[in-house]
C-alpha cells in the first residue's frame, strides 16, 4: 500500500479566523466532536460559525437544541454576529428543539428523533447543543451509562450518514480525564476563559484530534461582533517557510552610526535600541525606518505610546515625511494599546502588516509599551512571549529594531530590564553623561553577532534633523559609561576633581 | 401595539390561505390555518414549550385589542382552542387577524424581521411573501 493508496480525509472550514491552522487545517469530514467549556466561553457560537461556514441547500446543518438556552434566544443572540446569514435560514441552516423528548422521554427517544431528522435533510454538519444538560436531568438508572451508550449510537450512525458532528457541552478540563464519553470523540476542542487581575483572556486548546496534527498548546482567541477569531501560537506561520536574510547591511540612516556597526545592520538580525527616557531611542528607530523608505523598503512601525498621527508629526519636526509613505503602502503604523492583549493578538496584526505591504522593516517602539498592553496574565511570560515573537518576525526576513527603556544607572551599564538580551543579535546603548556640567548623550554599540563593531563610545545629539554623532571618540575621558566620566591629562592621568 | 408590519405580514398570510381554504375542509378559518401551521413549525424550532409561552402571550396581548378572543385558550401542547368557533361567528374586531400579528410581532421582536421572513417563508413556500416580512 502506497501513499497514493491512502484515503483522503477533506477539510472543512471552521468559519473561525486563525482556527483553520491550530486544527492542521481544517475539521476532518465525517468526524465526531466534542466542544467543550466553561459558561459563556463561546462554544455555542463556535458551532454557528462551523454550522454557517459549511451548510448549503443540498447539505444543510442540522443543529438541535436540547435544554438550556431557549432556541428562539440563542437566535436572537446568534443574529447578532455578521457570520450569521438569516437567509441560511432554514434552508441551510435549520435548528430543531428537542426539549419535550428529553424532558418527557429517555435519551434512546431522542436519538430516534435525530436519527429521523438526519435521514431527512441529509445533512452535513450536526450539532446537538448541549449534551450536559441532558446527563443532568434526573432520571432512574445510571444516566452517565445512558449517555454513554447514547453518544456511542449517535456517533456510529452519524459516520454512518456522513455528517460532521458537534456536540457542545459545558465541560471543565479535569471532568475529562476519566470521562468514557470523550473516547469516542474524534475532536476535542477546550474552551475557557482565564481572569487575571482585571482582565480576562479567552483560551482554545484541541485536546485531541484524531488523524491529522494540530498546533499544540493554548491558543487565545477574542470574541467580537464577527464571532471567534482565534490567534494560533505560531502566529499563523505553521506553513509559512522562513526567508533566509540577504548578506545585506541596512543603513540606519545616521551614517557614522552606520560604520560603527560595520556598514550598518545586518538583513534579518533583531537589534535592541536601550536607554533612559529622552535619549533619542523613538528618533533612532523612525530614522531607521525613514531610511528604510528613502532606500525603496517598506517598513511597520508598531507604537504604545503615541499616536500614529503623533508618531508621523513628531518624524515630520525632523525632517521624515511619514505621510505619503502611509498613503502609498510603503508604511503601517500600528497603534496598539487596549490593555489586554495577547502577543499572539499582536502579533497577529504585525504579520498582517508585514505581508499586506511587503515589509522588510520593522520596528517596535517600545518593549515597556508592549508589556504594559498585555493583559497582566501574559506578563509573567513576556520573555518567552518576545523570543516566540522575535522568531516569528525573523522568519518573515524582517530586521526588526526595538527600543526599550532602562534605569539609568550610574555605577553600571544594564542593557534592558527583561534580560532578554540573549533575543537580540545586535545591541546600541545610549546613555546620559555628566560632562562638564552638562548633561550630554553618548551611545556606544556593544554587541553584534554579525561581525565586528567598532567599540568606540561616541557622543551624539538630537537635532532638528535626528541623531547626529559628533566628533571623534571621546578619548580624554574615562569611565564614560559610569555616566560619571574623569577627565584625563595629556599625559593621561586622571586629574583631580 | 402591534406594528403595521407585522399586521400586514398577518393579513397576507390570512388571505393566502383563505384562498387556498376554498379547496379544502370547509368552515375551517384562515386564522386557524395560520396559526396551526406556525405551529407545526415553530415547535420544531423552539419546541412545544417555547411556542406555547410565546403564543400564550401573543394570546393575552391580542385580548386587550380584540375582546373576542376571551373565549380561546392556548393548550399546554401549543394548540389554540376556540378560534375556529369565532371566526364561524361574525368576527367583529377582527381578533383571528390580531392573534396572527402579536404572534409574528413577537417573532419579530425576538428573531428579527429578516429571521421571520425566512421561517414564513419556508412554511408558506408558494405565498409570494419572500423577503417580506
Amino acid at each position: 500500500m502506497n501513499s497514493q493508496d491512502k484515503v483522503t480525509i477533506r477539510k472543512l472550514p471552521t468559519g473561525v479566523p486563525g482556527l483553520d491552522e491550530i486544527v492542521g487545517g481544517g475539521l476532518s469530514e465525517f468526524s465526531f466532536n466534542i466542544i467543550a467549556g466553561t459558561p459563556g466561553s463561546g462554544k455555542t457560537t463556535l458551532a454557528h460559525q462551523i454550522v454557517f461556514a459549511n451548510s448549503t441547500p443540498e447539505r444543510p446543518a442540522l443543529y438541535f437544541t436540547v435544554l438550556g438556552e431557549p432556541a428562539i434566544k440563542m437566535l436572537r443572540y446568534q443574529q447578532q454576529y455578521t457570520f450569521f446569514d438569516p437567509a441560511k435560514v432554514p434552508n441551510s441552516v435549520r435548528f430543531i428543539n428537542l426539549s419535550q423528548a428529553v424532558l418527557e422521554k429517555d435519551l434512546g427517544a431522542v436519538l430516534e428523533e435525530i436519527t429521523k431528522e438526519v435521514k431527512k435533510a441529509n445533512p452535513s454538519v450536526v450539532v446537538v447543543d448541549s449534551l450536559r444538560t441532558m446527563v443532568r436531568k434526573p432520571r432512574g438508572g445510571l444516566p452517565e451509562m445512558e449517555l454513554q451508550s447514547f453518544i456511542q449510537r449517535l456517533a456510529l450512525f452519524l459516520a454512518g450518514w456522513q455528517a460532521t458532528t458537534f456536540l457542545v457541552g459545558e465541560y471543565a478540563e479535569d471532568e475529562m480525564r476519566d470521562n468514557p464519553i470523550f473516547t469516542v470523540a474524534d475532536g476535542l476542542f477546550l474552551l475557557g476563559q482565564i481572569a487575571e487581575r482585571n482582565s480576562v483572556v479567552r483560551k482554545l486548546q484541541i485536546i485531541k484530534l484524531r488523524g491529522q496534527a494540530s498546533v499544540p498548546g493554548l491558543h487565545t482567541f477574542r470574541i467580537t461582533n464577527d464571532g471567534l477569531q482565534a490567534f494560533s501560537r505560531t502566529f499563523g506561520l505553521t506553513r509559512h517557510k522562513s526567508i533566509l536574510p540577504g548578506q545585506r547591511r541596512l543603513s540606519v540612516g545616521i551614517p557614522e552610526l552606520d560604520i560603527m556597526l560595520g556598514g550598518g545592520i545586518p538583513e534579518g538580525d533583531s537589534v535592541l535600541v536601550a536607554g533612559p527616557s529622552g535619549t533619542g531611542k523613538s528618533i533612532l528607530a523612525t530614522q531607521f525606518i525613514a531610511e528604510g523608505i528613502r532606500q525603496g523598503e517598506a517598513g511597520v512601525v508598531v507604537v504604545f505610546e503615541e499616536r500614529p498621527q503623533e508618531y508621523t508629526r513628531r518624524a515630520g519636526g525632523l525632517g521624515m515625511d511619514l505621510e505619503n509613505p502611509q498613503t502609498g503602502g510603503k508604511l503601517e503604523i500600528l497603534f496598539i494599546r487596549p490593555l489586554d492583549l495577547s502577543v499572539d493578538e499582536t502579533m497577529h496584526e504585525v504579520v498582517a502588516a508585514v505581508q499586506k505591504i511587503g515589509a522588510k522593516r520593522v520596528v517596535i517602539d517600545s518593549l515597556a509599551g508592549f508589556e504594559m498592553a498585555l493583559s497582566p496574565g501574559f506578563r509573567s511570560e513576556f520573555r518567552e512571549s518576545l523570543y516566540r515573537m522575535i522568531s516569528a518576525l525573523k522568519g518573515l526576513g524582517v530586521t526588526i529594531l526595538s527600543t526599550v527603556e532602562v534605569d539609568e544607572s550610574f555605577t553600571e551599564l544594564p542593557f534592558s530590564n527583561y534580560a532578554i538580551s540573549f533575543l537580540t543579535d545586535d545591541i546600541i546603548r545610549l546613555r546620559y553623561v555628566s560632562i562638564e556640567s552638562q548633561l550630554r548623550k553618548i551611545l556606544v554599540v556593544v554587541k553584534m553577532r554579525g561581525g565586528n563593531h567598532s567599540k568606540d563610545i561616541r557622543e551624539y545629539e538630537i537635532t532638528s534633523k535626528g541623531v547626529i554623532i559628533m566628533g571623534e571618540r571621546l578619548t580624554e575621558y574615562e569611565g564614560l559609561i559610569t555616566g560619571i566620566p574623569t577627565r584625563l591629562s595629556r599625559s593621561g592621568q586622571k586629574e583631580e576633581p | 401595539m402591534l406594528t403595521p408590519e407585522s399586521l400586514d405580514l398577518a393579513r397576507r398570510l390570512l388571505a393566502y390561505e383563505a384562498g387556498a381554504g376554498k379547496t379544502s375542509v370547509a368552515g375551517e378559518s384562515a386564522a386557524f390555518h395560520v396559526y396551526e401551521k406556525l405551529r407545526r413549525h415553530l415547535c420544531v424550532l423552539a419546541g412545544v414549550a417555547g411556542f406555547e409561552s410565546l403564543a400564550a402571550r401573543a394570546l393575552t396581548l391580542a385580548r386587550a385589542e380584540a375582546p373576542s378572543l376571551r373565549t380561546v385558550q392556548v393548550t399546554a401542547d401549543g394548540s389554540i382552542q376556540g378560534l375556529r368557533e369565532l371566526e364561524l361567528q361574525i368576527d367583529k374586531d377582527d381578533g383571528g387577524t390580531i392573534l396572527i400579528a402579536r404572534l409574528l410581532g413577537l417573532l419579530f421582536i425576538f428573531i428579527g424581521e429578516a429571521l421571520t421572513a425566512q421561517l414564513v417563508q419556508d412554511v408558506w413556500p408558494d405565498s409570494g411573501n419572500k423577503g417580506k416580512a
